[in-house]
């Protein structure tokens, strides 16, 4: 019973890490930026929903109305005015993840010291919808499976976007090579710039499903940046089939260490996996090799 | 050289004297702003020894500084200091082998999103150990030493960083880093063992960091993991490291003493907005300045290396350079290379021709070490090199140009053939691998042009550039990659020229080429591929008038 209940518990924290790691694909393996202040954005959404919840009544669901347009302004602002001279002066694919990495990293320190200044460094939490539900005998909080539903339907949602639109066949044909797509009429610029803040508003829609069960506070963006770059690469960069299931395989397994080993060895078991990855198959689980 | 260099070693000398007078002198106060500023140059210093030159970013700073901090907590009470500030040093030297090891043999992004984690993941590790094993959440650290004893230990090790980094600048470890900088590829290709270099430079550059960590140990009386761990001074340490600039040696310390002072003032007046305006700060860094305050003042200046010990080279057995045998690759279900076989006798030039995509720079990838090969052999010089990595097969003498032109933009021209010198089997360095790459240069054409950065050259003297890297490593097969593509006809006759004056030298050298002429001029034989087989071997007249061969450039209807 146990087992079933570290796979379906699992699962449901896996859901949260595919979606995020959904929108750090599209924004590192298309718009090929590296965003260290990706989890911030996740914190921030997490603030929204906790302050529309406990001081005007506003559902995190409702919230996230709000929290994913708004991420997606803001993403595409920075990418717009922060990140687009960075790309024309970057010489090569190189060049711009160097600068790209130290842009973020010092774009990470702005937003999580404004989280700071709001909120302080001390834990927040909400109840929302915090009664039990049992799901094939295991006991789980309603708002955990509500999250989960969501993430899903969004997750589903960005993959048909993706597959079956013309923007969403655009995008892939960036994350392949960039130089190519411009040569069939892809407005590389246009549509990286829309990936990013389409990858933007995925987080924020994380941040927010999120708020509902864990508790947060405006420090903890880079662990969720940490886990979702790991997954990306794990998975294969640009690959948003291979950042779900490795999403969703991470939550699990981090749950079945919290229940059975320690829970402040999470972090140390997934960079396990990590090194094991890199170690074994470097070009990602469902990445193609580089010739 | 050094005659100018004296007054400049007198200066430092005296400033390092007069600034180990300092604590006889100052206030509590203006010490602890001294350590801070020295602690900061010691560690963007060791950060810019390894993240400079190869340009990859090690956000891991505090991760190794807390591990020196942490490891003197543990051991302060019950071991003599000395050995407590080895055993940090140690700890960090080993932590980063493991780093290194599982990550720089990839690309920089891994090696960036695993630093990133670093100090969050020993942080936790650390945690976890104190509160199950230890039983404790942090340590007691009553030394009672003063803050002169700190700070004298902490200008100590910042004269020892400078003098190690001048070093390491000057022997072939560093040149080796900055080629990787520049071209990963290249920097194999010229012989350098690229895992090897980064993993040395970033154990050296972390153990730095742990010793500076274990040195200001004292200064808290209590440690507990999150004040060890603290991932604050990773951000301040590279924004200091890129203000000052990487690249040059003095740059982290140009970058650490105004911000050790802006910081303090940041924190006095706005300790709630410290963290974003040090973001802004670094963005403004990272926009403004990309190459520090000392990329205003100056380009970093060509290196002089130290010479080493040559090793002795092998005498050849087997008549031939070269002998390939039943040579497959195949990238999926695509076969590039099937069953192909030739050898290259000595002073021979081998021309390898076929359509596009018939698999010819895929041969000459396996022979150089860029692919292995899936099944077969190759042997040069008697010895097998299937399978070796390139900069093995570098060193014993086989050089390359590439297709698509792959000089190092931010070198000059002559920094750029001096790798192959210095890195080669017989290598040479210092002012003697500076004139041998001049008269290199001379023999291609382009010794008027030694000194200026070779982005700036033109297309057809960066190939030059590229010959001259290739002749540098003193090879005796050389393989020429469409080297004649794209030349003019005088630039053609004069390219042809160099070759066969090559050929007079003993080189052996085998020739990816479509220019005809050039092939019929140069070649003794030639080996025709297509659809990844050899369809054709002989001299070119022969070779090169078969039906198949004809049917495969020119289809079925003129066969």
């Amino acid at each position: 019973m146990l087992l079933l209940d570290i796979l379906i518990s699992g699962l449901v924290l896996g859901g949260m890490y595919a979606l995020i790691s959904m929108g750090l694909t599209l924004q590192y393996g298309v718009a090929r930026i590296m965003n260290l202040a990706y989890g911030e954005f996740l914190v921030g959404a997490a603030f929204l929903a906790f302050w529309l919840y406990s001081s005007i009544g506003i559902s995190p669901l409702a919230g996230l109305i709000l929290a994913v347009p708004l991420a997606f302004l803001a993403n595409w602002a920075i990418y717009r005015w922060l990140l687009t001279p960075l790309v024309r002066r970057a010489k090569s694919r190189g060049q711009l993840e160097v600068d790209s990495i130290l842009a973020t990293f010092g774009l990470l320190f702005i937003v999580q010291g404004i989280a700071l200044v709001l909120f302080g460094g001390q834990y927040y939490s909400y109840g929302y919808l915090s009664v039990p539900v049992s799901i094939l005998g295991t006991t789980l909080a309603l708002n955990r499976v509500i999250a989960f539903i969501f993430a899903g339907l969004i997750g589903v949602g960005l993959y048909l976007a993706l597959t079956r639109t013309r923007t969403g066949t655009a995008i892939r044909a960036i994350a392949v090579n960039p130089t190519a797509a411009s040569l069939v009429a892809i407005d590389v610029r246009t549509a990286s710039a829309f990936a990013f803040a389409l990858g933007g508003a995925m987080v924020a829609a994380g941040g927010v499903l999120v708020s509902m069960f864990l508790t947060f506070n405006a420090s903890m963006g880079v662990v969720f940046t940490m886990k979702a770059l790991i997954v990306v690469i794990v998975g294969g960069v640009g690959n948003v089939l291979g950042a779900l299931v490795v999403g969703l395989a991470l939550g699990v397994i981090e749950t079945g260490v919290t229940r059975l080993v320690d829970p402040g060895l999470t972090l140390a078991v997934t960079y396990a996996l990590f090194m094991i990855v890199l170690l074994v198959r470097p070009q990602g689980l469902f990445g193609s090799a580089v010739r | 050289m050094s005659l100018a260099r004296a007054p400049l070693i007198a200066l430092a000398v005296l400033a390092a004297l007069l600034l180990a007078g300092l604590p006889l002198v100052a206030s509590g106060y203006v010490l602890a702003l001294a350590i801070g500023m020295l602690n900061f140059t010691i560690l963007a210093t060791a950060w810019a020894l390894f993240s400079g030159p190869t340009h990859y970013i090690s956000l891991a700073s505090a991760a190794f500084f807390g591990i020196g901090a942490y490891t003197a907590a543990m051991m302060a009470e019950s071991v003599p200091w000395p050995l407590v500030l080895v055993a940090a040093t140690l700890a960090g030297f080993a932590v980063a082998l493991v780093v290194g090891l599982s990550t720089l043999r990839l690309s920089g992004v891994y090696f960036v999103i695993f630093t990133f984690g670093l100090t969050e993941l020993i942080r936790q590790l650390v945690t976890w150990y104190e509160v199950n094993v230890a039983g404790t959440v942090g340590r007691y650290l009553f030394l009672g030493m003063p803050q002169s004893t700190i700070y004298w230990q902490l200008l100590a090790l910042a004269v020892a960083v400078l003098v190690i980094g001048w070093l390491i600048g000057r022997s072939r470890l560093g040149l080796a880093a900055r080629v990787i900088g520049a071209d990963e590829v290249v920097a194999r290709h010229s012989g350098i063992d690229t895992t090897r270099t980064k993993i040395v430079l970033f154990a050296i550059s972390s153990a730095i960091m742990a010793l500076a960590g274990a040195i200001m140990a004292p200064r808290w009386t209590y440690i507990d993991p999150a004040i060890a761990f603290n991932s604050m001074i990773s951000f301040q340490v590279v924004i200091m490291a890129l203000l000052g600039g990487a690249g040059a040696l003095f740059g982290p310390l140009l970058g650490a003493v105004p911000l050790v002072l802006l910081f303090e003032v940041l924190q006095a007046n706005f300790p709630n907005a410290y963290s974003i305006l040090l973001g802004a700060v670094f963005i403004l860094i990272v926009y403004g300045l990309p190459r520090g305050v000392i990329g205003l003042i100056e380009d970093w200046r060509p290196a002089a290396s130290r010479s080493v010990a040559m090793l002795p080279s092998r005498a050849p057995r087997d008549p031939n350079v070269l002998t390939i045998s039943d040579l497959k690759k195949s990238f999926g279900g695509l076969s590039a290379v099937d069953s192909v076989s030739f050898d290259v006798r000595p002073g021979e030039i081998i021309g390898l021709v076929g359509p596009n995509g018939s698999g010819k720079t895929s041969v000459l990838n396996l022979i150089s070490g860029a692919l292995k090969p899936d099944a077969g052999q190759i042997f040069y010089l008697g010895r097998p090199i299937n399978g070796a990595n390139p900069e093995t097969i570098a060193r014993l003498g086989v050089a390359r140009t590439f297709q698509l032109v792959r000089v190092l933009p931010s070198m000059s021209v002559v920094e750029n053939v001096i790798p192959g010198f210095a890195f080669r089997a017989r290598h040479v360095t210092g002012a003697a691998a500076h004139e041998e790459a001049l008269a290199l240069l001379a023999r291609v054409g382009l010794e008027h042009r030694a000194a200026v950065p070779a982005s700036e050259l033109t297309y057809i003297d960066q190939k030059r550039l590229e010959l001259a890297r290739a002749l540098a490593l003193e090879p005796k097969l050389l393989l020429l990659d469409e080297w004649l593509a794209g030349l003019n006809p005088t630039e053609l006759e004069e390219g042809i020229a160099l070759i066969q004056s090559l050929r007079f030298d003993g080189l052996s050298i085998i020739m990816v080429e479509h220019v005809m002429d050039a092939i019929h001029a140069l070649c003794d034989r030639c080996v025709v591929m297509n659809a990844g087989r050899v369809i054709a071997h002989g001299t070119p007249r022969l070779a090169l008038a078969e039906p198949e061969v004809v049917r495969a450039y020119l289809g079925e209807d003129d066969a």
